[in-house]
């Protein structure tokens, strides 16, 4: 704990020698009876100063919340050696904020005295942030000494990203080899109606086209598409954010990437993630509510850092990305080692989908001439970069401020639908 | 309130008298000034030169005042001490804000502080109006003075020596 002491005794000193001197000089009492009580409330403080003693306990109402919800946490005070005023800090990320009373709180504790202080907490943004760590600062009766410390108590606090509305998913060009809920191009067991053959021994009579058959004078079977699962890679570019105020082309993104890795898995494919910024980050794909949890958490250490070194699609290991599977970059396009790499992946043969989250909505409009022309380069760079991309037969999917994840995911799966698929 | 109290003081030190009031104005004026510019500008080591000023401007006006004592000193006393505890609570960093029972623990101490001030003041008023005065009590109220301040500086210096981490 340390111990200061503030200008008043200091000045409470100086103004009762000041005031005794002048006395003496002056030979009025009077000065003296003006002198003497800063005298006296120095010597007191002295002689009354002692070190507080406080406990601080730290709670949290639970580890895992949701963007915008409310979480509460409580700084419980034990004062062996109380003090006349204590004030409390809760010290918080700038992403939590104290929705209901003050923070730091100012409260008079007397020796032996408990007291429990509720913060509620405003989760603003998604992130892990750790919860816990409380300033105290005493103050004496006469205000001539303050003693502060800090108490280390932090608690975990996940908070996730809230969902997005997701209508229908990008359904993957190929399926895997497990059961899954996507319609497979290889026949197999299934409801999906297929084609006709001819029956062979060991065919299900229940398969068996009656009518087919009977026009046929032959038994004719019915053939069905499999019902399979596929994979799906959630790709984040992390190399660059557009950023204003408190908002972030990376927030929208991770909520996507969330909501779409819950639905994914929801419907039995096996989902991976790959952050691929300055921070490389993956999880291989894999199935269940623990591969979702997994995600999310893996989400939640996401963030932008700078980094120069050049990086290519070699550095991801090779199983984070498996054959045949959909992958679902989630990019504002404002780096072209993230563009570049995507490109990479395409030409390996993989089933990409680029959603652009778009940075306009960050970006401040320009001003003046030399600004505006600024500005439409950059934009018309942009279409370039998604030139690139559709040339290539990815389909981009621009999703901004006025338009929701679903319906850039329709229009994603309106161009496949139509769409080439081209070798390059 | 602060400020109103100061010049409560200075309007007393500046009226009461009736030599040079304008001098004891002019000392109290300026006292007075560098308190309200400390406040102002929340600048707590400006603040004791403003207290000194009005005070200056009060020991002008005793400095003037013929052998009397003045009856109002203990008043003058707890005017000031009051003054000098609003003062310093005004210019202390911001904190948050307090709980009703801490202000209202802090505001008797000063209301308190005050009482016991003027308290103080007319007992030792009382005592110096009883004594018959000479060389020996002179020394002894020299010898007094010395001491409270050598306490209050012994006390600082070891206060500070045991600040620690």
């Amino acid at each position: 704990m340390t111990r200061a002491a503030s200008a008043k005794l200091g000045a409470y000193a100086g103004l009762a020698a000041l005031g005794l001197l002048a006395a003496l000089a002056t030979r009025r009492p009077e000065l003296v009876a003006v002198a003497a009580p800063f005298a006296l409330a120095a010597a007191v403080g002295l002689l009354a100063l002692r070190r507080p003693d406080i406990a601080v306990e730290v709670t949290l109402e639970r580890e895992r919340a949701l963007e915008g919800e409310e979480v509460e946490v409580r700084v419980r005070l034990e004062a062996r050696v109380g003090a006349e005023r204590v004030e409390v800090l809760l010290e918080l990320p700038r992403e939590l904020t104290v929705r209901d009373g003050d923070n730091p709180r100012v409260l008079h504790l007397a020796d032996g005295e408990r007291r429990e202080l509720p913060f509620r907490l405003d989760c603003g943004r998604w992130g892990a942030f750790r919860v816990g760590r409380v300033c105290l600062r005493t103050h004496d009766a006469l205000g001539l000494f303050r003693h502060e410390t800090t108490v280390d108590r932090r608690l975990p606090l996940k908070v996730y990203p809230t969902e997005e509305a997701v209508r229908n998913l990008l359904r993957p060009l190929e399926t895997q080899v497990f059961a899954g809920n996507h319609v497979a191009r290889q026949k197999g067991e299934g409801i999906e109606f297929a084609d006709l053959r001819p029956f062979v021994p060991g065919d299900r009579v229940r398969h068996v086209n009656w009518r087919a058959s009977a026009r046929r004078g032959e038994l004719w079977v019915n053939e069905h598409h499999a019902e399979r699962n596929a994979d799906v890679v959630i790709f984040l570019d992390s190399f660059a954010e557009a950023r204003r105020g408190g908002g972030s082309t990376l927030d929208p993104a991770l909520r996507a990437a969330a909501s779409l890795a819950a639905r994914y898995l929801r419907q039995k494919d096996r989902v991976g993630f790959v952050t691929f910024g300055g921070m490389l980050n993956w999880l291989l794909p894999s199935t269940g509510a623990g591969q979702l949890y997994r995600i999310v958490d893996a989400m939640l250490d996401t963030q932008i850092i700078l980094n120069y070194a050049w990086k290519d699609i070699d550095v991801i290991p090779r199983r984070t990305l498996p054959p045949q599977a959909l992958v679902l970059a989630l990019t504002p396009l404002l780096d072209d080692r993230a563009a570049n790499a995507l490109l990479d992946l395409r030409g390996r043969g993989f089933d990409l989908v680029v959603i652009e989250v778009s940075p306009l909505p960050f970006v401040q409009p320009p001003r003046g001439d030399v600004q505006e022309l600024g500005h439409r380069l950059w934009r018309l760079r942009r279409d370039a970069v998604r030139g690139r991309f559709e040339r290539a037969g990815v389909a981009v999917a621009i999703w901004g401020d006025e338009s929701s994840l679903a319906a850039a995911l329709e229009e994603v799966s309106a161009y496949r639908r139509h769409a080439r698929l081209v070798r390059v | 309130l602060a400020l109103a109290l100061l010049g409560g003081v200075l309007a007393y030190s500046a009226t009461a008298g009736d030599r040079l009031p304008q001098v004891v104005a002019g000392v109290g004026a300026l006292g007075w000034t560098i308190a309200a510019l400390a406040l102002a500008g929340r600048w707590p080591s400006l603040l004791p030169w403003g207290l000194v000023g009005v005070g200056a401007g009060y020991t002008v006006f005793l400095g003037l005042r013929s052998g009397s004592v003045d009856a109002r000193a203990p008043v003058v006393a707890a005017a000031l001490f009051a003054a000098a505890e609003l003062a310093f609570w005004s210019v202390e960093p911001r904190e948050g804000p307090s709980e009703r029972a801490v202000l209202v623990r802090r505001l008797a101490l000063v209301a308190g502080g005050a009482l016991g001030t003027a308290l103080v003041g007319a007992l030792l008023l009382v005592l110096v109006a009883g004594a018959s005065g000479g060389l020996a009590l002179e020394a002894i109220g020299v010898l007094a003075a010395v001491l409270t301040l050598a306490i209050v500086a012994v006390l600082a210096a070891r206060a500070r020596d045991s600040t620690s981490t």
